[in-house]
């Protein structure tokens, strides 16, 4: 790809931040509920007490000035002050984002390690046992409500068997020095193999709920883009040329079966990385999923507004990025 | 096949193999199972109960209270009222905060100017402010005397005064106060070792700690060497942290998880009365209920022991009123509006009301309970409808006189943290409360509940509260519901821990065996 073209998506990038944050904005402003009294709850308040909080939090302006103020500050990277944080919404959202990204990865690779192989084999072996096995677990898989299943896997692992924590993210004995923000990854650059198993116990149950609905999907993508492929002439051709059914496959099917499968995996992950609410919350994972949820209850309009651009930007950048895997993965496609 | 299945069940169990050593309990470390994380450590930057929960075990207050409830001193030594604008109160001698720093008169006069001055956080003004009411200025007298100046009369300041933690003052001056959103240096039993945000609060023993109040035995430092928050805001995953002996202690236990607790054998149930009073305001300024024997039938419709017997597991205790019987100036004399369906009907046909239909706005948690009055009252004949809407909607809407001006009755609850009539009845039941969401307005009520507010003599403002309960329970505004238990589930391995009717957990005197 030449860098004009890079550049042109970039910034194709400006106009979409600017319709979301519009959207967003005018969602906020529009839908009922006033963070001053949620912060103030049941205790006794006086009106000038609201008046102050109500001048701190900027919400004495009106809403045009207030969206001009968000537009120039996010401009320069400033998002404001979280209302009941009382730091800047830049941090809160910055130090639960890796949470997010290490179960968001984890799940990933979970789900392709076993979409893939499943969905290759079930579309080799049409109409087998483990093809109709495959279809009914993904039908399953998608339709298990993740909050249903992880309590389910909790009472399994956690409370019978006592193999897996029920929530966290590494036990309060295990320290890792920060680098990344990923724990598995911060462990391993401090040579802690302890504190590696630790945090990957606390990931294993998270990862599963997460990884398994996806999984579903992908699995079902792949065998019927495989299906497609083995049905092409080219792969005819190649076993017209006696190549071994597995070279065949391996070599000459997978690749372009994959292009949907890569995908629809760019799309399900860019949802994950906004955050899993559900399973953060029964899994106690400190995510950015379960903060942003927290924050449109209680009406904290910048963390909000912060994290659905940084949501958008993610939309964005993973979409593009799935793009370039398609010229990997098929040189006949261009950007 | 075999091999297959293996697989993933091997991987897991070599997982827990591994690393049994670091997830393992100390036996000196104490964990709570938590719902909600701190939104700040900075205790003059939030208006969270939660949030205080957890500043609390490091944090002492100037006063706190004992386990009946009563307002005993604690940074204090004593406290006396010198006239009726003035308080003053003795610190205690010999005080270190968590970084050796000595605690003076001067840094609770730092503290509490902080909350009670315009803008004396960075510019910002502290949100607790109005939980000090018309304190207007806090003096050191000298290195152990305070003097807390008001612009009014106002009696309830030591009952007040248990919501506000001591900070030092060197380490705001040194730090700023953006530090302390995340950093702590008070007098507790704790110190901050690390907030993982979302996941835990991390505390130590502080071994210089004072002990706490003499009125609190015992006297001394925390029993654990380790404390921990854990958050985990899902009620089920509380649960079974703790029967899988995660944690010891977990807030919110809901009323559905009593039975699996008690079952186990690793936990109890631990129960305490609570401070929110659940009720149902009933819309004054719409037909028909502004007749207040439309406001009767309705309470004879809700037979509210069934509802407590069968939704609430009997964890809470019925109510004529608002106030809480642990609370200040509690009226136990108020007359019961039984559950009468009939005496019900003879009501709404003295008023002239035939097939009345009405719809109980309340909130997703609470549906069941408002579908189960809502059938109860199909029996005196009324049909009522359920309206489930989202708590930050509901709340704005019924508290402004235009916008509840079409809606009926809505199911709530109002809570009391500092067990006096002036914290809840004023906000509630005074005419232009700002949780006043019945609309109700009584002079007399107003006046009582005014006087009362400025009332020195206890006596006479107990007296004043009672009558106002009475009024208000003759003028019914509500349907009067019940002040429900908070519980706790708790490990048996627990030692020296109670639940407090605060919603407070202190974890100073709590040890695991």
């Amino acid at each position: 790809m030449s860098p004009g073209r890079l550049l042109e998506r970039l910034a194709a990038l400006i106009p979409i931040l600017l319709g979301v944050s519009l959207i967003v904005f005018l969602m906020i402003t529009l839908t009922p509920g006033d963070p001053v009294q949620i912060m103030l709850g049941d205790s006794r308040s006086s009106p000038e007490q609201e008046a102050a909080l109500r001048h701190d939090m900027g919400l004495d302006r009106p809403p045009w000035e207030r969206f001009f103020v968000f537009l120039w500050n996010a401009a320069q990277g400033e998002f404001g002050l979280s209302f009941f944080h009382r730091r800047p919404v830049l941090d809160v959202i910055l130090e639960r984002l890796p949470a997010t990204i290490e179960l968001t990865l984890v799940s990933l690779v979970l789900a392709l390690a076993i979409a893939i192989p499943l969905g290759v084999f079930a579309a080799v072996h049409k109409n087998s046992w483990i093809d109709r096995a495959a279809t009914v677990g993904s039908l399953l898989g998608v339709s298990l409500p993740g909050f249903w299943f992880g309590i389910l896997l909790i009472l399994l692992f956690s409370v019978t068997l006592g193999w897996l924590p029920v929530s966290g993210r590494i036990g309060y004995s295990s320290e890792v020095p920060g680098v990344t923000g990923l724990l598995l990854v911060d462990a391993l650059i401090a040579g802690r193999p302890s504190s590696f198993l630790d945090a990957l116990r606390h990931l294993v149950l998270p990862a599963l709920t997460l990884a398994l609905p996806m999984a579903s999907v992908l699995t079902r993508v792949t065998r019927s883009s495989m299906l497609e492929v083995l049905r092409s002439d080219y792969v005819l051709f190649a076993e017209a040329k006696g190549l071994t059914r597995a070279r065949v496959i391996g070599r000459h099917a997978l690749k372009n079966a994959l292009i949907p499968t890569v995908t629809v995996a760019a799309l399900e992950t860019g949802s994950l990385l906004g955050g899993n609410m559900i399973v953060e919350t029964v899994f106690g994972w400190p995510g950015l999923g379960r903060l942003v949820v927290e924050a449109i209850f209680s009406r904290n309009f910048p963390l909000v507004q912060a994290a659905v651009l940084l949501y958008a930007v993610t939309y964005v950048v993973l979409n593009f990025a799935a793009d370039l895997l398609y010229t990997v993965l098929n040189p006949r496609v261009r950007l | 096949m075999t091999a297959h299945r293996r697989r993933p069940l091997g991987f897991l169990a070599v997982l827990a193999l591994a690393s049994i050593p670091a997830g393992g309990l100390s036996a000196a470390e104490l964990r709570v199972g938590f719902s909600q994380d701190a939104q700040t450590l900075d205790p003059a930057n939030h208006r969270n109960r939660e949030n205080e929960t957890i500043l609390r075990n490091m944090c002492d207050g100037l006063l706190t209270r004992d386990p009946a409830m009563k307002v005993v001193p604690e940074i204090a030594d004593s406290f006396r009222q010198v006239d009726p604008l003035t308080w003053e109160f003795k610190i205690r001698d010999g005080l270190k905060f968590h970084s050796g720093t000595p605690l003076t008169s001067a840094d609770v006069a730092f503290t509490f100017n902080r909350i009670v001055k315009d803008k004396a956080m960075s510019g910002q003004t502290s949100p607790r402010k109005s939980l000090l009411g018309p304190v207007e200025d806090v003096e050191a007298v000298d290195t152990r005397t305070v003097r807390f100046k008001m612009s009014a009369p106002w009696p309830i300041l030591p009952a007040m005064l248990p919501f506000q933690e001591v900070v030092s003052k060197a380490f705001v001056e040194k730090q700023g106060d953006a530090a302390l959103a995340t950093k702590v240096d008070c007098v507790g039993p704790f110190k901050l070792v690390e907030w993982r945000r979302g996941d835990a609060v991390i505390m130590e023993r502080d071994p210089g700690y004072y002990g706490g109040s003499p009125a609190i035995p015992p006297v001394g430092p925390a029993k654990v060497d380790r404390a921990i928050f854990k958050i985990i805001p899902e009620n089920a995953s509380r649960v079974a942290a703790l029967l899988a002996g995660e944690v010891d202690i977990i807030n919110e236990l809901p009323a559905s998880a009593i039975r699996q607790v008690e079952a186990s054998e690793r936990a109890k149930v631990m129960a305490v009365n609570g401070t929110r009073t659940f009720f149902m305001a009933i819309n004054l300024a719409k037909k028909p209920f502004d007749d207040v024997r439309v406001r009767k039938a309705l309470n004879h419709a809700v037979d509210r022991r069934l509802i407590i017997d069968k939704i609430l597991e009997g964890r809470a205790t019925p109510l004529n009123g608002v106030m809480s019987p642990d609370a200040f100036a509690f009226n136990k004399d108020l007359p019961e509006y039984r559950y009468d369906p009939d005496a019900a009907k003879k009501l709404l046909a003295e008023a002239g009301v035939a097939n009345l239909e009405l719809t109980i706005d309340t909130t997703g948690a609470f549906k069941p309970t408002a579908e189960a009055i809502a059938a109860l009252m199909a029996r005196a004949g009324i049909k009522a409808n359920v309206q489930v809407w989202e708590g930050a909607v509901l709340s704005p809407m019924w508290n402004a006189a235009d916008k509840r001006k079409d809606r009926d009755l809505y199911l709530t609850s109002w809570g009391n943290g500092a067990l006096d009539p002036s914290d809840i009845m004023v906000p509630t039941l005074r005419s232009g409360g700002r949780g006043n969401a019945a609309g109700y307005a009584n002079a007399k009520v107003d006046q009582l509940l005014d006087a009362a507010e400025t009332e020195v003599d206890q006596v006479k403002r107990e007296t004043m509260y009672k009558e106002a309960q009475a009024q208000v329970n003759a003028d019914v505004p509500w349907v009067f519901l019940w002040l429900p238990q908070d519980l706790y589930g708790v490990s048996k391995r627990l030692k020296g821990w109670q639940p407090s009717a605060d919603s407070r957990i202190n974890l100073h005197d709590a040890s695991v065996d």
